[in-house]
């Protein structure tokens, strides 16, 4: 039994909740976080998906590297399967969410959240998104010393270049773009990724002829391995919290836990908000119903405040099944970062004149370290990817059909569509010979777009969520522009072969449910229920310029966290 | 349209209630053997058509690009994983209390075809000597495969994927075990015929022993002997590190970079990559110039 009464519980131990819990425990606050999926690492739940385990951790002593190292197997397509939102159980499948269309929800449930499968990508909003769009109540100044305080605890640096980053920057030079060397971007221009992975051990150097092998100490930081989406343990044999890449469970769970005042309840599902009404006037929150995943039962926590820190998808879910007062923006305004892929694949010969190596081997590196920004309409970014996932995310779906369907004779691609058959085989023969660019625009809110609950259709946590996305002619021009710019930066780099995906809607980076100044006020307080506070990406109030947001929402909760202590306690 | 969209849904709920396939495929009676044998042979169509055998890329690529997705049995799996994939049960049931949807997704696919059909937009006209030629010795005999096969197994690969294409249209519904029926877009089923069979066939998945094994007693060789696509893809199996660094990229004035100089990224040297690591600048930043490229409408 976790105890009975805390001064805040937070729903949800993803990217943003440890940090809340964090600020929350070192301002003497009594915390318990109550996280959906399991708790990977630690030693109370040595198989977090086959069997209960334990109830509870407090104590920095229950994390173990060597459990990471076990459980994070980087085996992509079981990787995948186990951190993709659902109930540890491995006999069960993943919650149900209806979405659009034949795209999809990348979501993880765990302690850590979608920073399990994040690649690490740290930047900061483009300035004009907080500043000139129209959105954000408070201005960007106001996030500059939460942004540095996270880049701080996350080691933020810039990313190493390998074969496939330094492959893109002759591309975007090629095509006469400026180096960016700034955190506050205001111009269009390439960049390495502000990666929150410890960067690699020199001797990793191509020229240093390195022959030993990849585990701690022998190297320390980053091993250049990719695997940062199916979890990224590496270095094998490091300690817990001296694994390269910093999520939330490496940066933010440890210091929280060393508080003292910190307790994580794993497996635990929030069904319910309950809510006082003392004066008359708005309710308070006054604590949560949770629900065991593997027992199925169910237990109540009284709070001073309760957090919600569930997603973007689940915050607004769990409001509208809480029967809270109705709000028309409880679960609109979503931006999901609209994102297409464009492929290059390149000739041998050509790649060696350029690379001096006829391959550029997407598996080694970072996932994601090189990035091209562009206020106003978003970013590209190269990623590499194992075989199985690069299938999916480059070639497996899209909004236009297979490309025999396409006629591209006047388009900047060569082809464009879904790839199966035949031409997918010839494609995937070319792997090591592969760039991706990944398209993420600046889609903006609109109200249709969001989370609704289905009456009458529930799991075992309450009515499903509905998930509805729908791009206005702004965001699609956005993601067309960029699309076409990957094109010719691949171009410049020497591809023989361009491919879009024309990727349908995609919810990777999912955010804005719970918009500040629309449900939660400046300190993400709810407007209509006192106590109750937002800390996580549905409180951003737009997609941040269309860079990847967790930096902003870890900022943002890091301030929250703040405001929570200056009002209550 | 939106009549088009209302008869659609009518229909598929019909499909569901009427328990499938065979209110789907019009046969008149069957056992779930046939129930089952129509999803498989389905499966199979539908691998047969996303990675197909491909014996003309022997001359181009080499003799290990000729085999596809059924060399691996990879449908069976893919039902196996679509009866997995969702939970909508109480805990203590555990798997029974997944949805098991590989039935439903075979049903949709034969309305696809069908309207494939209508629509006169198949290229090829449907035969059931196509379910025929994808038997294997220890199959069903042939009249079991005559008689069951769906419209979907009949056409040809390219016109199976054009039938794939006209799903996004539609609702599909679902019936979990609390007997609550609910609607999915039926893009899901696309997505999971088409992209999970594509992820789970370039994936680490045919390497295990056994998959549906609990995670801690998963073997996996990590061996690209053992994985048809990795020999496909040339992918050498997952690693604890490369030593591939080249460096950092930076200018020659600018605080990202540093160090000696490893390569040049532009011809006239003003971008550089370096043995050594700079920083990002906090720099001072003025947005009163931005403009919208593309103004939100009003």
């Amino acid at each position: 039994m976790v105890a009975s009464e805390y001064d805040a519980v937070i729903v949800g131990a993803g990217g943003d909740g440890p940090v809340a819990a964090w600020k929350l425990a070192e301002a003497g606050l009594s915390v318990l976080v109550l996280e959906a999926g399991p708790f990977h690492g630690n030693e109370k739940w040595p198989k977090p998906h086959e069997d209960p385990g334990g109830e509870a951790s407090s104590s920095i002593e229950d994390l173990s590297g060597e459990l990471l190292d076990e459980q994070f197997t980087t085996r992509e397509f079981e990787m995948v399967n186990k951190l993709i939102f659902g109930p540890a159980d491995h006999e069960r499948g993943f919650y149900f969410r209806k979405f659009p269309g034949d795209g999809a929800i990348l979501q993880c449930s765990g302690v850590g959240g979608t920073t399990l499968h994040y690649t690490g990508n740290h930047p900061r909003a483009y300035p004009a998104s907080i500043d000139e769009q129209g959105h954000w109540p408070i201005d960007y100044a106001d996030l500059v010393p939460y942004y540095q305080e996270i880049e701080e605890m996350c080691e933020v640096a810039p990313a190493p270049v390998t074969a496939k980053e330094e492959l893109f920057f002759r591309g975007a030079a090629a095509a006469g773009w400026d180096l960016l060397d700034e955190l506050n971007v205001t111009e269009p221009g390439y960049r390495p990724q502000p990666n929150a992975i410890r960067q690699p051990d020199e001797k990793l150097h191509v020229d240093a002829d390195y022959d030993g092998d990849f585990q701690y100490p022998e190297v320390e930081g980053d091993t250049l391995a990719l695997g940062n989406i199916a979890g990224n343990p590496h270095p094998r044999g490091a300690p817990f919290e001296e694994k390269a890449k910093r999520a939330s469970n490496i940066s933010f769970v440890p210091p929280a836990l060393k508080t003292g005042n910190v307790t994580i309840r794993p497996n635990a599902f929030v069904t319910d908000i309950h809510t006082d009404t003392w004066f008359g006037d708005d309710p308070s929150a006054t604590g949560v119903e949770f629900r065991d995943t593997w027992s199925g039962d169910k237990e109540d926590v009284e709070a001073e405040v309760v957090v919600l820190a569930a997603g973007a998808i689940e915050t607004p879910r769990l409001w509208k099944n809480a029967d809270l007062p109705e709000n028309d923006w409880v679960g609109s305004g979503m931006t999901i970062h609209f994102g297409d892929n464009v492929m290059g694949l390149f000739e041998g010969a050509d790649l060696d004149g350029t690379l001096g190596t006829d391959t550029v081997d997407q598996f080694q590196g970072q996932d994601i370290a090189a990035r091209f920004d562009y206020p106003g309409l978003g970013m590209l970014q190269t990623v590499g990817t194992t075989p199985g996932l690069g299938a999916i995310l480059g070639f497996g779906a899209s909004a236009s059909g297979f490309t025999f369907q396409n006629d591209t004779s006047d388009a900047p691609w060569d082809t464009m569509g879904r790839l199966a058959g035949r031409e997918l085989k010839e494609t995937l023969a070319e792997y090591r010979r592969m760039l991706q660019i990944l398209v993420v625009s600046d889609d903006r809110p609109h109200e249709r777009n969001g989370v609704t609950v289905v009456p009458g259709v529930s799991d075992e946590n309450g009515s499903i969520p509905l998930v509805n996305y729908v791009p206005s002619d702004g965001d699609k021009k956005r993601r067309d522009e960029l699309a076409e710019i990957a094109a010719e930066i691949l171009r410049e780099a020497g591809a023989s072969h361009v491919h879009r995906s024309d990727s349908p809607p995609t919810a990777l980076h999912v955010q804005s449910t719970m918009r500040m100044g629309k449900v939660v006020d400046t300190a993400c307080e709810a407007y209509d229920v006192d106590r109750l506070f937002v800390a996580d990406h549905s409180a951003l109030a737009n997609s941040v310029g269309g860079v990847n947001p967790t930096n902003t929402g870890q900022a943002l909760a890091a301030r929250t966290a703040e405001k929570i202590v200056d009002r209550y306690f | 349209m939106e009549g088009n969209n209302v008869t659609r849904r009518t229909v598929l709920r019909g499909v569901a209630a009427g328990g499938g396939t065979l209110a789907v495929s019009g046969q008149a009676a069957g056992s779930s053997t046939t129930f089952d044998t129509h999803t498989k042979i389905t499966f199979r169509a539908i691998v047969d058509a996303v990675l197909p055998e491909t014996p003309g890329l022997e001359d181009s690529l080499g003799a290990e690009h000729v085999p596809g997705g059924l060399a691996v049995d990879l449908e069976a799996f893919l039902i196996t994983y679509a009866n997995d994939l969702f939970t909508f049960g109480l805990p203590y049931v555990g798997e029974v209390g997944n949805i098991p949807i590989a039935s439903p997704v075979a049903a949709v696919l034969d309305l696809a075809a069908k309207e494939l059909l209508a629509e006169g937009d198949n290229e090829d006209e449907p035969s059931v000597d196509r379910p025929l030629s994808l038997l294997e010795p220890e199959d069903e005999s042939a009249w079991v495969v005559r008689f069951v096969a769906g419209t979907f197994a009949k056409l040809s690969r390219r016109d199976r994927l054009r039938a794939i294409g006209l799903l996004d249209g539609y609702e599909l519904e679902l019936s979990p075990v609390s007997g609550t029926v609910f609607e999915a877009d039926a893009g899901l089923v696309g997505q999971l015929v088409v992209g999970f069979a594509e992820v789970i066939y370039y994936s680490e998945w045919e390497g295990y022993d056994e998959f549906t094994q609990p995670p801690s007693q998963r073997e996996h060789a990590n061996d690209p002997a053992e994985v048809q696509s990795w020999r496909q893809t040339g992918y050498p199996g997952f690693s604890d590190g490369y030593a591939a660094l080249r460096g950092y990229v930076g200018t020659p004035d600018g605080p990202l970079g540093g160090g000696d100089v490893w390569t040049e990224i532009d011809d006239d040297g003003a971008v550089l990559v370096t043995r050594d690591s700079g920083h990002f600048r906090e720099n001072d930043y003025d947005t009163s110039d931005y403009e919208e490229p593309y103004p939100e409408g009003a």
